[in-house]
């Protein structure tokens, strides 16, 4: 799939922090922060291509059975009346999670978290495997609606090792 | 996960239970929803918007939002009322005279409010583990809390840093918004 719009997003929002704790064991999995630089909110080409992003996880993390995650965001200087973000995860063609959430009102000029906790969708041992067998080819998109536009749209791919 | 155990009560219900945490700033509301989840609290920072926590289980959702409480972002409280099912009232018990009675303002006008009508509160008098904390009784009586009338209430004395009765308190509001949903049923 092709990236569905430009990144104009980032002139409203911008990711800081991303984290993935194993709830279970409070094992930290993952953690990606963003420098800590000041944050430009206006030279901001809107026409910025997306990029996908690969991340490389432990194998232990296929058998995490509670994960939390936790998204650190920054609003710019404009409020946004409506704030969404939908996530869909795939293993090749196959669905493996899908998130809909609806921040709702953000407050210009801020820093927000999001912390998620949820059950892994239960997988069996044999495509677990494959997914092992398979770098990049577990691959998530991430929408991001303001006021019901999309703004931002983000790709990663997974590997396991 | 002490809120898993929750969690599991709010199964009667269809759609997401939303509760809402709000109190003036510096009164413990993101010290509180860390401690009950087992993070580490020594490092909190006061919140210029908000922190959510989304807990699913099993198909069931449950979703506590974490509003600032400095003077600035109070007028902004307004945009995270609708759809709550459960309001947290969150009480620094140790804060000067003059605070306590702009908390006690700050309640009473959201009591006021329509659209949180229908939302259970719990008040935590935090910070019961500070020697100059007022007891919850006296909290209690600061905010004249029986004299509301508009609410199912209840109010639970707790500290943020010994973890005391925090999930007592959380325990009573969600029973207390499951069977009210069972009683609409
Ligand atoms: N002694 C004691 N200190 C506490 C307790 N709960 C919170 N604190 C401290 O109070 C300060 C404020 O806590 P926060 O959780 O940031 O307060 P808040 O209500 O989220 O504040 P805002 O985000 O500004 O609205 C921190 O220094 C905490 O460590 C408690 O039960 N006892
Ligand atoms: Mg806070």
């Amino acid at each position: 799939m092709q990236f569905l719009c430009s990144q104009a997003g980032y002139r409203l929002v911008q990711f800081l922090e991303f984290s993935i704790k194993n709830e279970d064991t409070n094992e930290m999995l993952f953690q990606l922060k963003r420098p800590e630089i000041p944050l430009n909110w206006e030279d901001i080409d809107p026409a910025e291509e997306g990029r996908t992003v690969n991340y490389k996880f432990p194998i232990s993390f296929l058998q995490a059975k509670n994960i939390g995650t936790t998204l650190t965001f920054a609003v710019g200087p404009k409020e946004l009346s409506s704030f969404r973000m939908i996530e869909r995860h795939y293993f090749r063609d196959r669905l493996l999670k899908s998130f809909d959430f609806t921040f709702g009102f953000c407050i210009p000029n801020t820093v927000n978290t999001w912390e998620h906790i949820y059950e892994v969708p239960a997988l069996d041992e044999k495509t677990k495997k494959e997914m092992v067998l398979s770098p990049g080819q577990t691959v998530s998109d991430s929408f991001y609606f303001v006021d019901n536009k999309l703004v931002l749209h983000n790709k990663a791919s997974y590997s396991y090792c | 996960m002490g809120l898993l155990t929750i969690i599991k009560k709010l199964k009667a219900r269809e759609r997401e239970t939303r509760i809402l945490m709000l109190g003036l700033d510096n009164a413990g509301k993101t010290t509180i929803l860390k401690r009950i989840n087992g993070e580490d609290i020594s490092t909190i920072s006061p919140t210029l918007g908000f922190n959510i926590k989304t807990l699913e289980h099993k198909g069931y959702k449950l979703n506590i939002w974490d509003v600032g409480g400095q003077k600035s972002i109070r007028t902004y409280w307004r945009n995270y009322f609708e759809q709550t099912d459960g309001l947290v009232w969150v009480v620094d018990s140790a804060d000067r005279p003059d605070r306590l009675e702009d908390c006690k303002r700050e309640l009473k006008e959201l009591l006021k409010e329509e659209r949180l009508a229908g939302a259970s509160l719990l008040i935590f008098a935090n910070k019961q583990d500070l020697s100059t904390a007022l007891s919850f009784e006296q909290i209690k009586d600061l905010l004249e809390l029986d004299s509301i009338q508009t609410h199912h209430w209840h109010i639970e004395g707790c500290s943020a840093v010994t973890g005391k009765n925090l999930l007592a308190g959380m325990d009573w509001i969600v029973d207390d918004i499951a069977s009210r949903m069972f009683s609409l049923d």
